[in-house]
């Protein structure tokens, strides 16, 4: 006992803030897709004496990957069941593509206008749910205000996926997740439905309450 | 690799030249679509499977519409392959090898010699039910009438209804399953029935107030079947019995399809008796009926069956061949049978499968090497082909 006593007094010592990572943050990490490595080709020698870490064992260069695909998969994943998860998500992009590719097949004329490709639409969607501002409670004199902050483009992405997914949640029994998904997303790639209704509404509340925006600070 | 895909590409280039002139001389060419549009490789504009040669190999042709309908309203397309066909506004089938094997053979094939069964077998999603589908077509288009079971299994596994059969003690009767497939049997063959006008041989008595009388149409008969759901199970009997007489007689030819044929050699199927008990298939009515028309005992028909692993329970799934997935009876009661071995995609089929989920925009992402990677995971297997392109 008296030795991981030691350690923690040293750790504790060395640095003030305690990782979660193995890693220190020094390391950088590892670019896995081929084509991306190709593309950094020329910054490769910066890296000859950074340390790496190592790619994890879900990674990989196939044709299926896809980062935003990914972070969806996690994101849908209920008790680390993420083959089940894949599964719905697969579901979901073989729904938004039957969907357009009908659209595709029926229109007359203007055929190339339409998007069968399901990964972009997901992303389109992401894109347009992303908030810009979110707001915060900060008590001032006993009250409490809703603050607007700026936010993260990482919390964004993440904001913009839950949205996404806890309207998808929002379901009768009968209908299954990916068909409700895939209707989400298709109408925020097109720049309507609840998601996009939820984000304008919290910019409203953002722009509503400007006068509190120097509790932030002050 | 890529050297040999070129060879391929020229090669069908000039298998599509030469089809172009085969074309153009033989004056019975079939409907092509406007004469001078471009066709890609991939297609061909033969639509009659009777014409379809080792030259169209790996290529697609159209079913029409009407076709279709009338053919397949009533099942013999997997399901998925029905959505498929939603989603691209045609109905696509691929010219393989093993639906030509076959249909050379019937072509080739003896009608006043016993019928000749012919038995498909193979792996798991290798396209056992569309070559079937192919070959129904020809017989379809050829004045074949056809007695078409989509999927066996379906009778043994989760029928609609189960009651026990009037006449005989201990049997099972599944009369909505027979209503259902006598339905699809006149959906098959109503203008045939109308053209032949088969006449039944002798009068059935169906109870105190019904009956049919010899020399009434077959379509009556059907239709009693029909309304008269209690004693659709005995029509299917009477109806098959009729049909091997009067091909016999030369009146008419007859195509016998049953997919998922094992199923009637399982040893249990999920039908409880009076007594909580599971039956065994040659209990329940519909069995005999078809086991007979599967003997080698009339003539003027061909008999197309498929044997597949999943028309079994678990436990029952360890090999897909015959031998093993009818058991010893039935491979007594088919034999001598001509076997068909239906396999994975070849290199030129795959190649050709993917140019056509890129023509339909199915297939989205292209970058270098996607279709090695596909061919790799998929193992060449049209139906793991199906589900790993779905979401790309």
């Amino acid at each position: 006992m008296s030795f991981l006593g030691r350690i923690a007094e040293k750790t504790s010592r060395l640095s003030c803030l305690r990782l979660m990572s193995v890693y220190p943050t020094h390391y950088v990490e590892p670019i896995v897709q081929k084509d991306k490595q190709q593309d950094q080709k020329n910054d490769l020698s910066k890296l000859y004496h950074v340390p790496i870490k190592a790619a994890v064992n879900k990674s990989s260069d196939t044709i299926f990957h896809d980062d935003t695909k990914h972070k969806m998969i996690n994101y849908i994943t209920k008790k680390g069941n993420s083959a089940l998860a894949r599964t719905l998500l697969s579901k979901t992009l073989e729904l938004i593509k039957r969907t357009q590719t009908e659209h595709m097949n029926l229109a007359k004329g203007e055929k190339t206008t339409i998007n069968t490709n399901p990964e972009t639409l997901l992303q389109q969607a992401v894109e347009n749910c992303r908030p810009l501002l979110q707001v915060t409670a900060i008590k001032r004199g006993g009250v409490t205000y809703q603050v607007p902050v700026p936010i993260t483009t990482k919390r964004s992405y993440f904001l913009a996926m839950k949205w996404l997914l806890e309207a998808a949640r929002e379901k009768e029994r009968k209908v299954s997740l990916p068909e409700k998904l895939a209707w989400e997303i298709l109408d925020a790639a097109h720049g309507q439905g609840r998601v996009i209704k939820r984000k304008d509404d919290l910019h409203r509340q953002c722009e509503s309450n400007r006068a509190y925006a120097h509790y932030r600070w002050s | 690799m890529k050297m040999i895909r070129n060879r391929f590409g020229s090669l069908t280039r000039v298998s599509a030249q030469l089809q172009r002139h085969v074309q153009q001389m033989s004056t019975n060419a079939a409907a092509s679509p406007a004469e001078g549009a471009t066709i890609s490789e991939f297609r061909t504009a033969v639509s009659n499977p009777g014409e379809h040669s080792a030259m169209q190999v790996a290529k697609f042709y159209t079913i029409p519409a009407e076709q279709k309908k009338q053919i397949f309203s009533g099942g013999g397309l997997p399901k998925q392959y029905e959505q498929q066909i939603k989603t691209f506004t045609e109905a696509c089938l691929m010219v393989r090898n093993p639906a030509l094997e076959l249909l050379q053979y019937i072509k080739d094939g003896d009608l006043t010699k016993p019928v000749v069964r012919y038995v498909l077998y193979g792996e798991n999603g290798t396209g056992k039910t569309l070559t079937m589908a192919h070959v129904l077509h020809y017989g379809a288009l050829n004045d074949f009438l056809l007695v078409h079971v989509p999927w066996a299994p379906n009778w043994m596994k989760r029928p609609k209804e189960a009651s026990n059969a009037a006449g005989q003690e201990g049997m099972i009767d599944l009369p909505f399953d027979a209503a259902a497939w006598l339905v699809h049997f006149k959906a098959q063959n109503g203008p045939l029935l109308q053209r032949l006008q088969l006449k039944t041989s002798k009068e059935y008595v169906w109870s105190k107030r019904e009956s049919t009388p010899a020399g009434s149409s077959l379509i009556e008969l059907v239709e009693h079947g029909i309304a008269r759901i209690k004693y659709a199970s005995e029509t299917t009997a009477a109806l098959i019995a009729e049909l091997k007489q009067l091909s016999t007689a030369g009146q008419c030819k007859v195509m016998v399809a049953i997919d998922g044929f094992n199923a009637f050699f399982h040893p249990v199927t999920r039908i409880f008796s009076d007594n909580k008990q599971l039956v065994t298939p040659d209990r329940v009515t519909l069995t005999q009926p078809f086991l007979d028309i599967t003997n080698y005992d009339w003539t003027n028909g061909v008999c197309v069956l498929s044997v597949d692993k999943i028309a079994m329970t678990e436990g029952y799934m360890d090999s897909y061949m015959p031998r093993y997935l009818l058991g010893k009876e039935g491979f007594e009661h088919l034999d001598p049978f001509v076997p068909i071995h239906v396999e994975n995609y070849t290199d030129k089929e795959f190649h050709s499968y993917i140019n056509y989920y890129l023509d339909r925009h199915w297939i989205n992402k292209t970058p270098q090497g996607f279709e090695e990677q596909l061919k790799f995971m998929s193992n060449k297997n049209p139906y793991s082909l199906m589900q790993l392109v779905r979401a790309l």
